[in-house]
């Protein structure tokens, strides 16, 4: 071992020593924390470990200086109102925002940011990256880059059909059932006990098997199986603003149910269900990207993050990471969302840590 | 005790209940198929005598609900019919891979769930300092990447970069115990990894929640140390919640090991599901259906029974 690398520990000893004599928790485990890292690299062979540290490190970095930068861009450029609410935005639900917002972009104009099309034949299968395709070329010699954005037109707009449908039935039973209550509310509830208890992915194959892989049977499949969720938790939050005077008041007066749901229900509790509906969409999009990981979802020609991944696995054993790209889009998608319905449930629950 | 008793009993005929209708699903969805399962394996080309020697063969000539009830007693003693691509018999065929999934599944779950409890515990302990924000962000983001995601990661690193693990898991029936956990490794770590975050996660938020309460409050008055804290004062009342969680966990660990058992060519029964559904074999598609849903409904009649039984106020009825 040189003399760095002693040197280091002997540093890191010393202050965690100090830390523990001080009691701050923080530095011990800071400190723990650089020891085990070390150790951990030494077992593994080289600074692999250590430059990855280092890289991820600096990418949180990075990602949280953007964050920050595109919250104070929010507030500056929005109207009083909304300019309240972005205030309150943490930086991860920030961040979450930068990257809804690049994947809706990219969604809309995937032809004319990629280069080439989706299924065209551009080189030789598994082409390295140049400065012509840059991130190489798939299996049959098409361009990842391109692939890769027409893939967030096609799977992200899969997944929020399916959401979509399973949010609709599920929310309008749930209101229904909260308004009308009795036996509408029974048996519905009743319905929900038993769909929800069978496997989402299980069911979806079930019903792909049958019907064959089309993107119409995934729909069904995911509204089948979502749909209770919606259920369970519009029936909830709409059962407590039924309770309230106004609602009863607005009954008395006459209005028809049409009117109660849009009129005075659905207002008060639209903050509860928004963030489900990102809930919904982060299950929903990740059973999707597993349904096409399998070869079950969307079909060929058509670009796929999930079975871009499975169709260039190969590549991972010659320490490629080029499959890692698609899989890494759609886990970067999925965490963005979800930092988002962190902060929104976070604001309408008051929730406090 | 008597009402824990009817509890008990009132969850677990219910579970029943829910058991009967989803086979009822998993077998009448076949039924919904176009055609039916004989022109499906046939295909468009196949003669009427052909297709009714074939629906004779399999009992197809025979109302729906005949063959429901034949079929629902042969899953009783685990026969499950034949294959209608290869014409073996269906346990035969998944018997074994059951077999290797529970293994793996149990090899997860031994070392997720305590894992995941002391870490969640330690977290609490360690709350709104920093580690509890890089715990936070992290479990996030794990919680969030795809399960394919993780696996690909892992073996990029550990088997192909750093060599340690095999990637692939190859089981011949005379290996020794350790081989067969070092084969399993990288698989098994995936299914820890995805359940570790979210029972993390909850187990800590149970445990911070009740912190907040009053006897809590007393029991840091009158002096206790702050492990004693929780471990003997949150923890016991904790326990309920963190059960459904680990129970349910584990449910989704069982789906889990279907996309887990494709990347590492594990010979289990989520294998074989994926390849009968491509195959449209529906003997087996349906009998692994059943046996993921059985597994998923016992898992969270495990999960109610099991908070019923550890809530204190249950135990001791006034």
């Amino acid at each position: 071992m040189s003399t760095l690398a002693l040197s280091r520990y002997a540093f890191l000893i010393t202050s965690s020593c100090v830390a523990v004599f001080k009691r701050n928790r923080t530095v011990i485990a800071l400190c723990a924390a650089a020891i085990m890292l070390f150790l951990a690299d030494i077992f593994t062979g080289g600074s692999t470990l250590l430059r990855y540290a280092v890289i991820g490190s600096v990418a949180l970095g990075l990602s949280a200086a953007v964050s920050f930068g595109f919250r104070a861009f929010l507030v500056a450029v929005s109207p009083d109102k909304w300019a309240k609410e972005f205030r309150s935005l943490t930086l991860s639900a920030s961040f979450g925002l930068i990257v809804i917002v690049l994947v809706l972009f990219t969604m809309v104009f995937a032809p004319w940011i990629a280069p080439y099309d989706q299924s065209e034949i551009v080189t030789s299968a598994f082409a390295p990256p140049d400065s012509n395709l840059w991130l190489g070329a798939d299996q049959l010699g098409r361009d990842m880059f391109s692939r890769l954005i027409y893939g967030a037109r096609n799977s992200v707009s899969l997944a929020m059909a399916a959401t979509s449908a399973a949010f609709l039935i599920g929310t309008t039973a749930g209101l229904f059932a909260a308004l009308k209550g009795g036996w509408i509310d029974q048996v519905l509830g009743r319905v929900t006990d038993i769909v929800i208890s069978i496997p989402a992915l299980i069911f979806a194959l079930l019903m792909l098997s049958i019907f064959g892989p089309k993107s119409t049977v995934i729909i069904v499949a995911v509204a089948v199986v979502y749909a209770p969720r919606a259920f369970r938790v519009t029936r909830a939050v709409a059962g407590g603003v039924v309770a309230m005077d106004y609602v009863e008041a607005a009954r008395l007066r006459g209005e028809s149910t049409g009117y109660l749901i849009r009129k005075e229900v659905l207002p008060n509790c639209s903050a509860p269900l928004l963030a489900e509906f990102g809930m919904e969409f982060c299950f929903v999009f990740l059973l999707v990207a597993g349904l096409s990981f399998l070869g079950l979802g969307i079909q060929p020609p058509f670009a796929d993050w999930g079975s871009m991944v499975r169709e260039n696995a190969t590549l991972i054993s010659f320490g490629e990471i080029t499959p890692l790209i698609p899989a890494s889009c759609i886990a970067i998608l999925t965490v963005g969302v979800n930092f988002v319905v962190d902060w929104m449930l976070h604001r309408s629950s008051g929730l406090k840590d | 005790m008597r009402d824990i008793f009817n509890l008990i009993g009132r969850r677990l005929g219910l579970g029943l209940v829910t058991l009967l209708v989803i086979s009822l699903i998993i077998f009448f969805m076949v039924e919904l198929l176009p055609g039916d399962v004989a022109q499906a394996v046939l295909g468009q080309g196949a003669t009427e005598d052909n297709l009714a020697a074939l629906r004779k063969e399999m009992g197809l000539d025979q109302p729906a609900i005949l063959r429901y009830l034949s079929w629902l007693q042969g899953t009783l003693i685990f026969d499950f019919g034949n294959s209608v691509v290869t014409g073996g018999s269906v346990s035969a065929l998944i018997g074994g891979r059951l077999m290797n999934t529970l293994f793996l599944a149990s090899y997860a779950a031994v070392i997720a769930v305590p894992l995941s409890i002391f870490l969640g515990v330690v977290i609490a302990m360690l709350r709104n300092t920093i580690f509890d924000r890089i715990a936070n962000v992290v479990t996030l983001t794990w919680v969030s990447a795809p399960d394919f995601f993780l696996a690909y990661i892992l073996i990029l690193f550990f088997s192909v970069k750093w060599q340690m693990f095999p990637a692939i898991s190859s089981l011949n029936p005379g290996m020794d115990f350790l081989e067969l956990l070092e084969r399993t490794f990288l698989p098994a770590l995936v299914l820890i990894m995805i359940t570790i975050a979210q029972m993390m996660r909850m187990t800590r938020a149970t445990i911070v929640n009740l912190l907040a309460s009053p006897y809590i409050e007393m029991a840091r008055l009158k002096g206790a140390p702050p492990w004693k804290v929780i471990v003997k004062h949150a923890l016991p009342n904790a326990w309920a919640p963190i059960i459904s969680v680990v129970a349910l966990n584990l449910a989704f660990l069982i789906t889990g090991v279907v996309l887990v058992e494709v990347v590492f060519v594990y010979p289990g029964i989520g294998q074989a599901l994926v390849n009968a559904v491509a195959k449209r074999d529906f003997p087996v598609v349906q009998a692994c259906c059943l046996i993921f849903a059985a597994t998923f409904i016992l898992l969270n009649l495990a999960a109610d029974v099991g908070a019923i039984l550890t809530n204190p106020r249950l135990r001791h009825p006034k």
